[in-house]
């Protein structure tokens, strides 16, 4: 008995030591604080000196792509009369993305893009460089370029508010596009919403299919869309975006023909104006054994008639910390256009022969190797990939597309 | 239009779902976990399939398709 006494009045005793002991503790700290709050509200550019407004580079990298395609098509008029004809073309494409930041909120990425062509352009057609034969000059070279270049700037810590313009030039096209998007997290952190409208004026020249030019034509493309994406659980995040797009102009090549049922080939004729919806839902789930999923849905539909249905996988496997390879599948099915035929009636309002208006399937199989190997200070990582895609389509398309990319992280 | 009404409404929905406290994030920032696609890879399909597929754009890029000349 006299122990148990003996055990709580020391405990209390302990208490009463510990309440005094951090009631004076925090009499202590409040007197300090009284003391020395006007020196003590340093600022961040006290502490880290004043922020610089010079370009810093992040990162630069560069990246090939190959695309080798085969087939054929009822708007080609590399074969016989009434088609199908030749859709024969290779793609080689370089391209070059740098990244840089100008003091803590504005960041620049600026993207390059070349590509160099055969066959399937205007190049192809063009009656007054050489002689026209849209059948054995279909290997000429077509060469085109961009400049894109997105400046975001945080206006708080929370959002984000970009500015994308861009100017693509090839020998029969000009086009420029300007956009205008924010992002804002919510939730901790958790949740992004964002909300973009993008603006694309075309302007290209006009041949008829025998390959003469006729002045320029243009089209205008005006697309809003938004979306959120949410941290679900630790392993787990998902992404869904709306969005439409309103086209207006000459929405063709204005080369493409079409067979006719009085046996000649006549020009495709397509309506001005393209009303376009397309819903996306992503998801990106962590897998316990060091590896990733993940999974696309698109929706699409337009009131040219084309609903589409897009699927994709990709299974991901870290091997290493500095490596990881992936595999991936896609399936696409879409209906046609309302119009879309390989022989139509002269009357025909209108009418266009484009395999990729036709209803078709389209699988996708592919796979890449990742590699980013940390370095010194000065440059913190290299980073390799290499990939292989092979695309085929029900309507007699293949593509093989190739890439190797490298970058640098400074 | 009905389907699009419901998607928007369960748009709308997502962020009112569970929150992950900042330190239990750890698996998203592996490049691997990345929900959308980087810019050079969102580039290369872009490439493949607006100029192939008649049912590109309306998701926020360029609309392309059917023409081949984006």
């Amino acid at each position: 008995m006299k122990r148990a006494v003996r055990a709580g009045v020391a405990l209390l005793a302990c208490v009463a030591s510990s309440c005094i002991g951090s009631s004076s503790a925090r009499a202590q700290a409040d007197e300090t604080a009284k003391n020395a709050s006007p020196a003590a509200s340093f600022s961040d550019s006290e502490i880290f000196g004043p922020p610089s407004d010079r370009l810093k580079l992040e990162s630069v990298t560069t990246r090939i792509t190959a695309f080798d395609q085969s087939g054929y098509g009822y708007q080609s008029q590399a074969g016989p009369l009434l088609g199908p004809g030749s859709e024969r073309t290779t793609i080689l494409e370089p391209i070059t993305e740098i990244v840089a930041t100008q003091g803590d909120r504005l960041t620049h990425r600026v993207v390059i893009p070349v590509d160099i062509v055969t066959a399937a352009s205007a190049d192809a057609l063009d009656k007054y460089r050489k002689k026209p034969d849209v059948l054995s000059h279909a290997s000429r070279y077509n060469e085109a370029g961009a400049i894109d270049w997105t400046a975001t700037y945080k206006t708080t810590a929370t959002t984000d508010v970009s500015v994308r313009s861009a100017v693509h030039l090839e020998e029969p096209l000009r086009s420029w596009s300007g956009s205008l998007s924010a992002t804002q997290t919510i939730a901790d952190g958790d949740a992004t919403l964002s909300e973009s409208l993008l603006a694309v004026f075309d302007w290209f020249d006009q041949f008829d299919i025998l390959g003469f030019r006729h002045g320029r034509t243009q089209r205008s493309t005006t697309t809003g869309s938004f979306g959120v994406t949410q941290i679900l659980t630790e392993t787990t995040a998902v992404a869904v975006n709306y969005g439409l797009s309103v086209q207006k102009g000459e929405l063709g090549n204005t080369w493409n023909s079409v067979p006719l049922a009085n046996g000649k080939r006549g020009a495709e004729q397509l309506p001005t104006e393209r009303v376009r919806h397309a819903a996306v839902a992503r998801v990106s789930q962590f897998l316990p054994w060091n590896g990733g999923l993940h999974l696309y849905y698109r929706l699409y539909h337009d009131d040219w008639g084309i609903t589409a249905h897009s699927i994709e996988g990709e299974l991901m496997q870290r091997i290493a910390p500095f490596l990881y390879v992936s595999g991936l599948y896609r399936f696409h099915h879409q209906t046609g256009a309302d119009f879309f035929t390989t022989l139509a009636p002269t009357t025909a309002e209108y009418r266009t022969a484009d395999s990729d208006l036709a209803p078709l399937d389209a699988d996708t199989i592919g796979g890449r190797v990742v590699v980013d190997v940390p370095l010194d200070a000065r440059t913190k990582s290299l980073h390799f990939e290499a990939g292989y895609e092979r695309y085929f389509r029900s309507n007699d398309l293949q593509v093989n597309v190739l890439t190797w990319e490298t970058g640098y992280h400074f | 239009m009905k389907t699009a009404l419901a998607f928007l409404i369960a748009l709308s929905g997502l962020p009112a779902c569970a929150t992950v406290s900042q330190n239990r994030r750890a698996r998203f920032a592996d490049p691997m976990m990345s929900i959308g696609p980087r810019p050079l890879d969102a580039a290369r399909h872009q490439k493949l399939y607006d100029a192939r597929e008649g049912a590109s754009g309306g998701d926020g890029t360029t609309a392309g398709g059917g023409c081949g000349c984006q």
